[in-house]
């Protein structure tokens, strides 16, 4: 018997610890981006009004798994307050289901009016831009990257690049945003004939930046600005290309962050001063200094010189982004038959 | 009188454990049986498509538990019954791969060798699991009857000793086997972080996900998007249960064979191959641990050609930066485990006992089956199954406690710890206990004291299982409010985020926290002398 009395003992003093660590807090933050950059933002609104933040973080492989399906699940007796999601479609699929709430933030006042919701349900901030990322030396003679998105299938560069299968993130965002510009058959047609020309078809888009950065299995690849910086921060010589600049071109597809209420927020007021935080130009500022280098929807805001900003230095994609949520629900199981297999 | 009567019942006990394991483990699993049963998945399984995933994975995952055999095994013998140098090194090491992320050990495999697609993905997942054949092989083979092995020498010389032994580790071996299959099947990581990095394939689970990507988000009916991912889990679900009871019918049929004796058995004596099996021991611990550990340490300042600063102020800034970031999570992260471990200490014995005594046959079969319907569903099934039974009014203080994920991943690795008590007790003479119950010992003394004290062994190797374990679990750690604070979520944030330097950093220093407890442990046997004599 003394042997079983070792892990009651030791069950009975850890008891106080775990009992301790549940105080509740004044704020429940489920957040999709990058921890590191996130968790400092959080520290810095927890020192500035006082208020005990608990953050939920998600992993890109659990992505909709993980904190949409929380929240749908938790909806008659929600637990978070605030969603801070680091792209867009599944906010606003969120609100079409009903479980989020109107705020309209007064520091939603400089960001323009297509990176947010008329009816205040969700406002966008910092964004990633869809590029092409390269290597000089891997495309210099090799017909150098892709200009445009739909040259991507060029059988003189196809088989020198890649891009992320559209299943998650902002890949799967990216394609649905296209399939409701240029219809489903469109656009599953290309990802068909993606699949034959060549091109390298990931899983994610840092596992393509990564094949081209530091494998270097290809010369460019179809990413996003913050993935592009990580290869960049860990010392790989790439460029970055604006697709789709040309005269009379789409633009360069944006995909920011959004914040959103949750429907039934237990603490909308601490919610409310979370939201007017994160939307502030100072947090846009953070995050464009940050290394993931999101660029800031708020013209004017200060960003370093390697952050290239819209209406500057590129030209952004118009984008409906309604029907675009609207339209990754219809387009999403085509995709994963697609590319599961 | 009534009171002794209940002393000397295993009652009391038994329906303690059992309102244990229901709310830990059966009662998050109750939204989950109605979908497993929905038949759809099998239909849809005519689909080429998705009959190609599942074949694929089939193939996978048995392909990795016959790796995990074919190296847990000979590592076993080596480190517990061959009288080669280096025994109590390669005995120290063998669990050290478990302790370790799989997509880690992929990564330093990939960084090392370049390989990529299926075969790298089924070697990994085999390297990764063999841990599980080879700690139950050699806790099998240490228990071996001493008498038994030494008729086997005298009458067949060194030959017939060690077909004796490798029919005493066969059932052991097999249910390690069983284990790596389940875990294997289950892995979506490895084989995705191989897919992308070389020729593209997925594999079942990555349908599973799909299932719950695809959710209609329809907050009348929450239920239904949780429900679909469960139904098209189901075969796998089913495939690793089958996996699972052949390998422990296997094991009720042979154990029998080998009950152990007073006495610890002999080291066998490989005469003029001591130097190449001390070569062989070396060379798989080379192969297996210390060259991608080697790897993973590389790549904590691994950058490139522009990067800043040299290899070691990066490394160093990368541990510095693990250390900072990450020690809350992984303090978080042990206590978490080390509560679910020792939940499991407690509820395990029981049912290990429970069936012992039951000896076999359908109701054994079936609480097994039962025990290890946690561990067969999806994490991401059993932690929204989680989300729908505890977030209530009944519960509201407790889903946000620390409580909830400690109770859960006790649950859910429980299995685990059964198992191998059970493959432990099988092996003890079952006279001390039958004395000391007809010298009037309650059920707690004769259960604790003298089945599981001789054990106690393999009792903390269990209990360090599911710790071990519940550290590293990601989806449920993603899921369960308290538990997202932990070094799982944490390190497969970072690694997303392409922070390749604190990734390794940080997955080095979870493995060290984790193997710190094994080798106290191993410390502490050499102290307290070997287990009681049976």
């Amino acid at each position: 018997m003394r042997s079983a009395l070792a892990p009651a003992l030791l069950l009975a003093a850890l008891l106080p610890l775990s009992c301790t660590a549940s105080d509740d807090p004044d704020l429940v933050v489920y957040c999709s981006l990058d921890q590191v950059h996130s968790e400092r933002i959080l520290e810095l609104f927890e020192q500035r009004t006082g208020l005990v933040v608990q953050p939920q973080f998600d992993v890109e492989r659990n992505k909709t798994v993980g904190m949409v399906n929380k929240i749908i699940l938790e909806k008659d007796r929600p637990r978070a307050d605030v969603y801070w999601n680091n792209e867009i479609a599944h906010t606003i699929r969120l609100k079409n289901a009903g479980l989020t709430q109107p705020y309209a933030s007064p520091e939603a006042a400089g960001i323009p009016a297509n990176f947010k919701d008329a009816e205040g349900h969700w406002t966008g901030f910092a964004a990633r831009a869809r590029v092409i990322m390269y290597l000089p030396e891997l495309t210099d003679g090799a017909g150098g990257p892709p200009t445009r998105i739909e040259d991507l299938l060029l059988p003189e560069l196809a088989a020198n690049g890649g891009m992320a299968a559209p299943l998650t993130g902002t890949t799967l965002t990216h394609f649905s945003v296209l399939s409701q510009q240029q219809g489903s058959e469109a656009v599953l047609d290309w990802l068909a004939r993606a699949k034959e020309s060549g091109l390298h078809v990931g899983k994610g888009n840092a596992d393509v930046m990564r094949r081209v950065s530091q494998d270097r299995d290809f010369g460019w690849c179809m990413t996003d600005t913050d993935d592009a910086a990580a290869a960049r921060r860990n010392g790989h010589p790439v460029e970055v290309l604006y697709p789709d600049q040309e005269e009379g071109g789409k633009g360069t597809l944006l995909i920011p962050n959004t914040v959103c209420m949750i429907q039934g927020a237990r603490h909308p007021d601490a919610a409310k001063r979370f939201i007017d935080f994160v939307l502030s130009a100072e947090v846009e500022e953070l995050l464009a200094n940050a290394d993931s280098e999101q660029i800031p929807l708020r013209p004017g805001v200060p960003a370093p010189d390697h952050v290239k900003m819209p209406g500057r230095d590129f030209r952004a994609m118009e984008v409906d982004w309604e029907a675009a949520a609207i339209e990754l629900q219809a387009r999403q199981t085509d995709f994963q038959e697609l590319f599961t297999e | 009188m009534i009171l002794a009567a209940l002393r000397r019942s295993p009652k009391p006990l038994l329906a303690a454990a059992a309102a244990a394991t229901f709310l830990a483990a059966w009662l998050p699993l109750l939204p989950v049986l109605p979908p497993l049963f929905d038949g759809q998945a099998f239909r849809d399984l005519a689909e080429p498509r998705l009959a190609g995933l599942f074949w694929r994975s089939l193939r996978l995952s048995a392909g990795s538990a016959l790796i995990a055999v074919l190296i847990g095994l000979p590592q076993a013998l080596l480190a517990t019954r061959v009288a080669a140098p280096g025994r109590t090194l390669w005995k120290l090491l063998l669990p050290l791969p478990l302790l370790l992320p799989p997509l880690l050990l992929a990564q330093a495999w990939h960084g090392l060798t370049g390989m990529d697609g299926p075969l790298a993905s089924l070697f990994a997942l085999g390297v990764c699991y063999a841990p599980f054949p080879a700690l139950l092989a050699a806790r099998a083979l240490e228990r071996q009857s001493a008498s038994a092995h030494e008729a086997a020498l005298l009458c067949g010389g060194r030959r017939l000793a060690l077909r004796r032994m490798l029919a005493v580790a066969w059932p052991a071996t097999l249910l390690g086997g069983a284990l790596a299959f389940l875990f294997a099947s289950t892995d979506f990581a490895v084989p995705d972080y191989f897919a992308a990095v070389g020729d593209k394939f997925a594999v079942y689970p990555a349908e599973v996900f799909n299932a719950w990507r695809r959710a209609d988000l329809n907050p009348d009916n929450a239920f239904a998007s949780y429900a679909e991912g469960m139904a098209v889990a189901a075969p796998l679900v089913l495939l690793a249960a089958a996996v699972l009871l052949v390998a422990l019918v296997v094991g009720d049929r042979h154990s029998a064979e080998d009950a152990g004796s007073g006495r610890a058995p002999g080291l066998l004596d490989p005469g003029s191959g001591r130097i190449p099996l001390a070569a062989l021991g070396l060379g798989l611990a080379a192969l297996l641990l210390l060259v991608p550990l080697g790897r993973i340490v590389f790549e904590t300042g691994h950058a490139g050609p522009e990067a800043a600063g040299t290899w070691a102020s990066r490394s160093q800034a990368a541990f510095g930066d693990a250390v900072e970031r990450g020690r809350e999570d992984l303090i978080r992260s042990v206590r978490t485990g080390a509560l679910a471990g020792l939940l499991a200490m407690l509820v395990a014995p029981v049912w290990a006992h429970l069936l012992l005594r039951l000896g076999g046959g359908w109701r054994a079969r079936l609480l097994q089956v039962a025990l290890a319907l946690p561990l067969l569903a999806p994490a991401v099934g059993v932690g929204l199954g989680t989300i729908i039974v505890f977030n209530r009014d009944l519960f509201w203080e407790f889903y946000d406690s620390m409580w909830l994920p400690p109770l859960v991943l006790a649950g859910r690795f429980l299995p685990v710890a059964v198992f191998l008590l059970l493959e432990r007790l099988r092996r003890q003479p079952r006279e001390q206990e039958e004395a000391a119950a007809l010298a009037g010992a309650s059920y707690g003394q004769r259960l604790f004291r003298f089945r599981i004290g001789p054990a106690r062994g393999a009792w903390l190797l269990a209990g360090g299982l599911v710790a071990v374990f519940a550290v590293r679990e990601l989806d449920l750690a993603i899921l369960i409010p308290a538990a997202n604070h932990s070094a799982a979520v944490r390190y497969f944030n970072a690694l997303h985020f392409a922070r390749d330097n604190f990734v390794a950093a940080f997955g080095l220093l979870i493995a060290l926290v984790l193997f710190l407890p094994v080798m106290l442990a191993n410390a502490f046997r050499r102290f307290s002398g070997p287990e009681e004599p049976q």
